[in-house]
């Protein structure tokens, strides 16, 4: 267990995939890593490097979980999410949560209870406001049957979703930055609102929304939201937007913007992952460098300052802490290049293991 | 084949007929435009009167794998999986589900290989016909249909683009010239939509109808005189343009969105180019020959492409459902071309922000009606939708075959004074005859 108070990450391993990764996760015994790529789910051994592909969904799967030390679980944009034995290489269920996409997924921390968002911007209005649901937004299930609990509303697309550590509360954010959370044994809804800052509208080029919220974590108390994506941005084509946190506060009174990316801390790009530890007093933002000189930061939970960065040649889809935060790994995928003159494409998706290698402040 | 005003007494008749009809429809304010002819006879003018088009302009370049070229399940396939069509073997993406049920109607060019690899250059070429030659200015398409097939006597503009917001795309800065280029102002497009709404059309109310025209008649006879005098082009296009604004006056009501039936309205989607759409099959029915529908340059996606093309390619989908369905029923789609296409493709590989980029090289696009046979796939790309490996096509080919299927000369030679030798297609560049009726 790490004690100190500021990060100086070292990359122990680098390992590039056939596809892009959009999600991974570290097994219990830090022996391997499973990855939810463009084309299928692959199982990544950090000793050796071997890299297996255990199966398919029917689109590009979007997130992925550890359920136990053999059971994995991984949502696509198929709209399925398939639990899979690891260790008896065989498939244990599918179930079709989603018409449209499972654009994130989460797994409470009691590993009991899963959460997967949906839903397709389509125009609903003159300047493109988002059409309202077709099918339920935000869907829990029982993660050991597979079996749906709730089925709840939101305004499509949902593109990020969290459980809270204390397994009481889930919450859903939206392209328009809509937050709603709800209670996540009864399903009712018990605070919503709307922030305008990771939306854009397109004045020029592309008038109609995109961006919103990509990426959403608890802090460790359960008692404030940390929500990641762009600033908005004139031409939404260009990607330049302010790479963009907020931490909001989930007080009984309204909820209340505590706190964001510091004036001068930030370059351009679409942040899409978070990672929270509940033994550390940082965080982690990740995604894609548009300008600037980074694509990963710490951030002081408490103050909000940028403690340190990263610049990793590659846009990060996610990122998660491992071993109480001695370790923190990153996934994401670069650019898949033309077809290459014996034909296929390079590898292009990327998994990179580092120390979090953090220090006690000098006096 | 060049058709100009003839100011006969037949087009002075039905200039005021229609005059008379759009007061009478301004004045009740009907829900539909069908009030707007109150003289039958005008309105069966304006359906039997020839070929027309409507050009969905998909500015930017929509992705040929998440419309009409899906390659599910293989590197470059994206996200979205196929759907089989009305056409045995044909597969379209499932983004579009209504266009999968008329195939039989559309005609798909899947084996478009273009140079231009810049959103200016690929505009000039997929609008134009060819790729820019400074300093002259080749006509725009609608232009030169305009020109060819429109009736200028009309009072409805022969030219319209629809297009809601000035920072939206290349043409922001475009002036009359940079459309209509040598062949004269008076054929550039009367700019609606949005933003872009058409002000002060109304006749002031302190002018009664009669002190109208006797201004008019006398700035015709000034206008005409100071022309006369000075031979002044200037003035010949500032009368074109008095001219088109007076004509824009008489039928302001079809410009107004709000008069469209709400169930029409509802029925083509909500979004701006939806509405637009249905206000340009509107515009054909009412006498216009070109209407050209955009909005801004959304298809540009670099980045967030699946994100953006999950909402747009269904919008297309359905209007592009609900126009030919439409002018199906109306018995006026074999006289109408239907255009659905950008200035290029995208990419078959995904850029470092998952996007797709320009890609001339082997892309898709689609027309239905107007002397273009339904049911046709022509060309194809191989396996990944790198190349294309069969019947290739280029925007020369391109506008041989459309101007072929509207019965326009497409190798006719420009009458040019001082300028050099240009012809309505270049190369002799022959249409793809599988398309043609």
């Amino acid at each position: 267990m790490v004690t100190m108070l500021t990060p100086k990450p070292k990359r122990i391993q680098e390992f590039k995939l056939p596809t892009g990764v959009l999600s991974a996760a570290l097994s219990e015994d830090q022996d391997c890593v499973a990855c939810a790529c463009i084309d299928g789910v692959y199982l990544l051994k950090l000793d050796s490097g071997e890299l297996k592909k255990l199966y398919q969904h029917g689109s590009y799967v979007s997130s992925i979980e550890w359920l136990s030390s053999e059971v994995i679980v991984s949502a696509g944009y198929d709209g399925d999410l398939c639990w899979f034995d690891v260790t008896k290489q065989e498939e244990i269920r599918r179930v079709h949560a989603h018409q449209f996409w499972s654009w994130d997924m989460a797994l409470s921390s009691d590993r009991k209870r899963i959460a997967t968002v949906t839903g397709q911007y389509i125009a609903g209005g003159y300047k493109y406001e988002p059409q309202s649901e077709r099918e339920p937004s935000l869907c829990i299930l029982d993660a050991i049957s597979g079996k749906k609990l709730h089925e709840l509303p939101h305004v499509p697309s949902v593109q990020a979703v969290a459980i809270s550590p204390d397994n009481r509360l889930v919450s859903a954010a939206n392209l328009m930055g809509e937050v709603r959370v709800y209670e996540l044994g009864s399903g009712e809804l018990v605070k919503q609102w709307t922030t305008s800052d990771f939306t854009s509208w397109g004045i020029i080029k592309s008038h109609s929304y995109l961006g919103g919220v990509f990426s959403m974590r608890f802090t460790p108390e359960s008692d404030a939201v940390l929500l990641a994506g762009m600033g908005p941005m004139r031409d939404p084509m260009a990607g330049n937007g302010k790479q963009l946190w907020q931490k909001w506060s989930l007080s009984p009174e309204s909820p209340e913007l505590l706190d964001q990316t510091h004036e001068g801390q930030a370059g351009e790009g679409l942040m899409e992952a978070l990672a929270v530890e509940a033994s550390l007093p940082f965080f982690v933002m990740g995604g894609r460098l548009r300008g600037g000189d980074w694509n990963a930061a710490f951030f002081d939970l408490a103050s909000g300052d940028r403690l340190t960065t990263l610049k990793t040649g590659y846009r990060i889809t996610d990122a998660r802490f491992h071993r109480g935060g001695d370790h923190f790994l990153l996934a994401g995928a670069t650019s898949q290049g033309g077809l290459k003159k014996q034909g296929g494409f390079r590898d292009y998706g990327r998994v990179e293991l580092y120390e979090t290698v953090a220090e006690e402040p000098k006096e | 084949m060049t058709k100009r005003g003839c100011g006969s007494p037949e087009h002075t008749l039905h200039r005021r007929l229609f005059l008379q009809g759009g007061m009478a429809a301004t004045a009740s304010s009907v829900a539909s435009f069908s009030g707007l002819f109150s003289i039958p006879a005008f309105a069966a003018n304006a359906k039997a009167s020839g070929k027309k088009v409507i050009l969905l302009w998909l500015c930017g370049a929509p992705s040929q794998f998440e419309t009409w070229d899906p390659k599910s399940g293989t590197e470059t396939g994206g996200p979205f999986r196929s759907i089989p069509t009305a056409l045995p073997g044909v597969h379209v993406s499932e983004l579009m589900p209504r266009c999968a049920t008329i195939m039989d109607k559309l005609a798909v060019i899947r084996s478009m290989k273009t140079g231009p690899s810049e959103h200016f250059q690929g505009i000039d070429a997929l609008t134009r016909g060819d790729t820019p030659r400074p300093p002259f200015t080749r006509p725009i398409l609608g232009s030169v249909i305009a020109e060819q097939l429109g009736d200028l006597d009309s009072p409805v503009p022969q030219f319209v683009l629809l297009d809601p917001c000035p920072e939206g795309n290349e043409f922001k800065s475009f002036k009359a010239g940079n459309w209509a280029g040598w062949l004269g102002a008076e054929y550039g497009p009367i700019r609606a939509g949005g933003d872009y709404s058409i002000p002060n059309l109304d006749k002031l109310e302190t002018i009664s109808d009669l002190d109208h025209e006797d201004r008019e008649t006398l700035r015709q006879f000034l206008s005409r005189k100071y022309e006369n005098d000075r031979r002044s082009e200037a003035a010949a296009s500032y009368n074109a343009a008095f001219n088109r604004v007076r004509g824009l006056m008489s039928c302001a009501p079809l410009f107004d969105l709000e008069q469209l039936p709400k169930a029409d309205r509802e029925r083509y989607g909500r979004g701006a180019f939806s509405q637009h759409a249905l206000q340009a099959r509107h515009l054909i029915e009412n006498g216009s020959t070109f209407v050209m529908v955009a909005n801004g340059m959304p298809w540009d996606n670099h980045v967030f492409q699946h994100e953006m093309h999950q909402m747009l390619v269904p919008e297309l989908d359905n209007v592009l459902y609900q126009l030919v369905t439409d002018l199906k029923d109306r018995d006026m789609l074999d006289d109408t071309l239907v255009i659905a296409m950008g200035e290029f493709g995208r990419t078959p590989w995904l850029n470092e922000a998952r996007g797709r980029d320009h890609y001339p090289n082997a892309w898709s696009l689609a027309m239905a009606g107007g002397g273009i046979r339904g049911g046709v796939v022509h060309g194809a790309t191989d396996s990944l939708g790198v190349e294309v490996v069969d019947g290739v096509a280029d925007h020369r080919n391109l506008f041989s075959t459309i101007f072929s299927a509207l019965g326009i000369d497409p190798h006719h030679e420009y009458e040019l004074p001082g300028l050099p030798t240009f012809h309505r297609v270049e190369g002799k560049a022959v249409a793809i005859k599988e398309l043609l009726v």
